[in-house]
């Protein structure tokens, strides 16, 4: 296990600096000059040609990406452009709002999806079923700032329950985070319901089918064992993934949610910085991203070895 | 039909989601402590972005300078009219010929955080924006000199009369006073300390920034105890936060809405006429736009109505100059009746046909998007093919300073003095004429009007700049916008500036 682990890790080390240097260069193609974007509309040339120099954008490409490297691994991220502040300094006061809007958001699909999926497969073809599958086709088809939108409207509009938008700190009142927190992470969290339901679904369907549920059924066990024991069990392991993944595509931040709601996550950051192609943040954010990514892949290769023996064998 | 049911079945999710969170809801309105209760209560203010960094020096963003306006102090500041009057220079004097001013600066008054103000703050904020050629170095361009002779007294030698030197000393918070101490600390860009009436108490990357009263102020103190910057981007979310009572004060309402709301009992909106311009640029670089003939057609295809309804919802007063209707520097001039006839006309005899137009707009600014598909369909009337070209800001800087268009159409955004309205757009030098405008009259009279320190001349001088400008169809000016700003009934003492500037001094909050 432990020599997994470690082949694992160095292998993802190998992938991040695979990312540097394919946003390294990602963005050195993309249009527009960040000095012209920080200046605005008034400067004179020699405002420019400073704040240039400042900001390190005179230097040939090929040091200024090993500078950057060399810099990154030892956790310096570089500065901003826009506000001078050291990038590792930012994407580390951002990350606690998008975990904890990623979490909730999950917790909540698991919340629905779970019931939905499990009594949807077991009644296949029933009036509930369809429901359900009706209730995913609508959740995943229906873009997710719509219905932020209609969220705010009718629960902050409305009703007047809920605020709007903006954010407070889990840990500075608890209370008041979740009240702030419902509308972003129910509205996330509907989409990934809706995708997750529908995998529980087909899950559990297929293992039903399997050989080993007959035998049960027929040996006179009771269907409620049958389901827990046997075929949730069994149809959980490629949900874990899914899960899985779900939760590391959140940590990137829902960009459109977060900027709806005024959310000061990973995902608004990463928005303001590509509109001021402030390039050090939009880098940092991304390989935070990719390193988020890996390392929920690792966990969930861990978690799965132990779910399923066989997996532990190759 | 069935979406009905999910879309309630969603509202039921939500809801589950809020009873097992156990949270409380309804009451919105921040309390920041127990102070709140005890005085004047904190004021909520939802602006529409966060600002880049907090140095004034540094920053060119507006959401940065809505927050510093409360914060820092300029030797001199305009008044509601625009008039410059005294703010830490209580007085000050002119030698004759014009090349040195000596300010003398108000005693007693002291930073944020307590440490005394001198001339030498002054001389170290103006050296350093010179020096480190900083943002508003171009403002400081006649300036051979910033000294301080004793702590009460600054003088600036010059090298040519300046006659808009207090505009460019205290036009806005871009040439603040900043404190040494906290520049080489680095702290400015999230913990600026100013002289003005609040002080920063915190700053939440990506979320608010709080202002405190600043206890240390020379001037009267602000009624209420602070002011709470929230950043929210969505205009529609902002005003939901406004007539909730989450917010007090927003600048950010959706623009379709302003209408509407000016008549609303349950909020106050007001909306004044600013001293922004927008206006349509011809590439005079490129062929057949270096005509006169040709360019002046297009002004006369323009319905300037139709165009300011589009785009900002009549919230704005149509122009044909540059300086609006409530300057001293106004000059009523508008020769381009909405003529289709005298367009083609003058088509025709620049022997222009089957023209297309490649006109540039910028998603940053929406109402040039919303204007250009009218500006099209008026333009398709004289039978000129307009080909929109959307870009994003910085790529739409990009075009523009490479000259890669036929037309753009911007806005210039706060301006004062004349010359910030005419020298860097339409003087063959100016940093700003990337549209490559050249007449060696208008050259000539931008430069003497700078130094022209005769009251009465000098207008003179912007009258001819400004007819000029009209004439050769420089710039095809379209209008003024509003500045529209909105806040809950229980807010006092606030009025709209039409130099965008957001002043929250006099402020208070009903109990």
């Amino acid at each position: 296990m432990a020599r997994f682990v470690i082949r694992r890790l160095v292998q993802s080390g190998v992938v991040l600096i695979g990312v540097t240097l394919v946003v390294f260069l990602l963005i050195q193609l993309v249009p527009g000059d960040p000095v012209r974007v920080a200046l605005g509309t008034r400067f004179d040339q020699e405002t420019y040609e400073a704040l240039r120099a400042r900001s390190g954008l005179d230097q040939p490409l090929v040091p200024q990406y090993f500078d950057y490297l060399r810099r990154a691994l030892t956790g310096d991220l570089g500065v901003s452009f826009r506000s001078g502040r050291p990038v590792t300094a930012i994407l580390l006061e951002r990350l606690p709002a998008t975990l904890s809007l990623a979490v909730t958001a999950v917790l909540f699909a698991m919340l629905v999806a779970f019931p939905l999926g499990i009594v949807s497969a077991i009644r296949s073809g029933s009036l509930v079923d369809h429901a359900v599958r009706v209730f995913s086709q609508f959740g995943v088809s229906v873009p997710d700032f719509w219905m932020g939108i209609m969220g705010i409207l009718l629960f902050a509009g409305v009703l007047g329950w809920l605020p709007p938008s903006g954010y407070v700190a889990l840990t500075e009142d608890p209370a008041r985070w979740a009240s702030h927190v419902a509308l972003p992470a129910a509205t996330i969290g509907l989409v990934t319901a809706s995708i997750l339901t529908r995998f529980i679904r087909s899950s559990m369907l297929e293992v039903l089918s399997e050989d080993y549920v007959r035998t049960a059924e027929a040996k006179g066990l009771r269907a409620r064992v049958v389901v827990l024991r046997h075929v949730l069990r069994n149809a959980l392991i490629p949900v874990v993934t899914v899960v899985a993944v779900q939760l590391a595509s959140l940590l990137g931040g829902v960009i459109v949610i977060e900027v709806l709601f005024a959310w000061p996550g990973i995902g608004r950051l990463t928005f303001d910085a590509v509109r001021a192609r402030d390039y050090p943040v939009l880098q940092g954010a991304v390989l935070l991203v990719a390193a988020l990514f890996l390392l929920v892949n690792l966990l969930v290769d861990v978690l799965y070895a132990r779910l399923d023996p066989r997996i532990r064998v190759r | 039909m069935s979406s009905t049911r999910f879309r309630l079945a969603g509202a039921t999710f939500t809801l589950m989601l809020v009873a097992v969170a156990g949270c409380t809801t309804g009451e919105g309105v921040h309390v920041d402590g127990a102070d709140g209760a005890s005085a004047g209560g904190v004021l909520n203010a939802a602006i529409g972005g966060e600002p880049d960094q907090l140095d004034p020096h540094k920053t060119s963003a507006y959401y940065s300078f809505q927050v510093l306006e409360n914060v820092y102090d300029t030797l001199v500041e305009p008044d509601a009219n625009l008039e410059m009057q005294p703010a830490l220079a209580t007085g000050w004097t002119t030698s004759d010929d014009q090349l040195t001013w000596t300010f003398t600066l108000r005693e007693g008054v002291r930073f944020s955080d307590g440490s005394p103000l001198t001339a030498e703050d002054v001389v170290y904020s103006y050296t350093r924006i010179i020096d480190e050629k900083l943002n508003t170095a171009y403002k400081f361009a006649t300036v051979r000199s910033v000294t301080a002779p004793d702590p009460t007294t600054v003088v600036v030698a010059l090298t040519a009369p300046t006659p808009n030197l207090l505009a460019n000393l205290g036009g806005f918070k871009g040439v603040a006073i900043v404190q040494k101490a906290n520049i080489e600390s680095g702290e400015v860009t999230t913990k600026p300390v100013g002289s003005g009436p609040f002080a920063i108490g915190s700053y939440t990357s990506g979320d608010n920034i709080r202002l405190v009263r600043n206890d240390n102020y020379w001037g009267e103190k602000p009624k209420v105890d602070g002011v709470t910057f929230t950043f929210v981007s969505d205009p529609t979310v902002a005003l939901q936060n406004l007539r909730g009572g989450e917010v007090h004060w927003t600048d950010n309402l959706p623009p379709q809405q302003v209408p509407a709301l000016l008549d609303a009992d349950e909020l106050t909106v007001r909306s004044v006429p600013s001293t922004d311009y927008w206006y349509l640029a011809l590439n005079q670089a490129r062929k057949p736009y270096d005509n006169v003939a040709v360019r002046r057609a297009i002004a006369f295809a323009l319905d300037r109505e139709a165009i300011t309804k589009a785009a900002k919802f009549g919230l704005a007063t149509v122009n044909q100059t540059a300086i609006s209707q409530n300057s001293a520097y106004h000059y009523e001039y508008a020769p381009y009746t909405h003529d289709a006839n005298q367009a083609r006309q003058l088509l025709d005899q620049a022997g222009v046909s089957g023209l297309t137009l490649d006109l540039m707009v910028t998603t940053e600014y929406p109402e040039t998007v919303t204007a250009a598909q009218v500006i099209a369909s008026q333009l398709a009337e004289i039978g000129v093919t307009v080909k929109i070209r959307t870009l994003d800001f910085a790529q739409w800087l990009d075009e523009q300073g490479n000259g890669n268009f036929d037309a753009f159409m911007l806005g210039w955004l706060g301006n004062i003095d004349p010359d910030e309205f005419y020298y860097a757009q339409h003087h063959s030098g100016g940093t700003f004429n990337f549209h490559k405008y050249a007449n060696p009259t208008v050259d000539r009279l931008l430069d003497q009007a700078r130094t022209e320190t005769d009251q009465g001349a000098r207008k003179q001088r912007y009258e001819q700049v400004a007819k000029q400008i009209v004439d050769d169809a420089s710039y095809i000016y379209l209008y003024n916008p509003d500045v529209a700003q909105g806040w809950s009934s229980g807010l006092t003492g606030y009025e709209v500036r039409t130099d965008r500037a957001i002043r929250f001094r006099d402020a208070a909050l009903a109990k």
